[in-house]
């Protein structure tokens, strides 16, 4: 998994990459908690280069939201490939988490 | 039944790569949209991850012997394992009524494959868990 992380005027965006699954999702966890202990509260994740997501990385998911909120922070979701949509549909998260086509309207929803 | 192809893993997550690897395979000498070859490859990560992960009470090397397969428009996937007793069936489904600060994290993986898969069938044979998946093609 990759995962480039960026400022962006208060909003911090993790750029992921790569596979998300049993192997590799703590590697998000570890950044989610990262983030929480300085204190971030607007994240962004960018989905545009990952290519496989099982229900660990979904779960990370969960439990980043479900941290944040806590804290009255916010957690936005963007450009997730077509074909592994309707998986975040079928967990119900498209009920759950704000989810964008861009980066860039992502962002938006911040302001 | 067209000839399809069945490969053994043992009990170790890293194996999943061959998995997804097969199902590559198997997705491109059947036809298969990359979207439906997504969703093979994560029906059968979350039910060999909960066998590796849960299905045995000791420290040992376990086979788990996995089957792909078409017949006419549906494609069927057969898990064979020596793991304990373990029928994904009677799994509960997450709750998705529920709040998401009090939004249970779990059962998430049963449920996906329930979903995505158009039969599931399971029997405990002898030692062996078999668990029978079924997906409708077009």
């Amino acid at each position: 998994m990759q995962l480039v992380e960026k400022e962006n005027d208060g909003i911090t965006v993790l750029e992921l990459g790569g596979r998300l699954d049993s192997n590799t999702s703590k590697v998000l966890e570890d950044k989610v908690m990262e983030l929480l202990g300085q204190g971030k509260k607007q994240v962004l994740m960018d989905f545009k280069e990952v290519d496989y997501i099982n229900s660990t990385g979904l779960r990370v998911l969960l439990l980043a939201l479900q941290q944040l909120k806590k804290i009255q922070g916010r957690l936005v979701l963007s450009t997730i490939k077509d074909y592994m949509k309707e998986v975040f549909e079928i967990s119900g998260y498209t009920e759950i988490f704000p989810i964008y086509a861009t980066q860039e309207e992502a962002l938006a929803h911040f302001s | 039944m067209q000839p399809g192809f069945s490969l053994r893993i043992h009990n170790r997550l890293l194996e999943l790569d061959r998995i997804a690897d097969a199902v590559e395979v198997f997705g491109e000498a059947h036809g298969l949209p990359h979207k439906l070859r997504f969703k093979i490859r994560l029906v059968l990560d979350e039910l060999l991850t909960n066998i590796i992960n849960y299905g045995y009470c000791d420290n040992g090397d376990h086979v788990v012997r996995v089957s792909m397969g078409q017949d006419g428009s549906r494609l069927r996937f057969v898990l064979e394992d020596d793991a304990r007793p373990f029928n994904p069936l009677s799994a509960k489904s997450p709750d998705f009524e529920t709040s998401v600060a009090d939004r249970k994290i779990g059962g998430l993986g049963i449920h996906l494959v329930r979903v995505i898969m158009d039969r599931v069938a399971y029997e405990r044979v002898g030692g062996t868990n078999r668990l029978i998946l079924e997906k409708d093609i077009d």
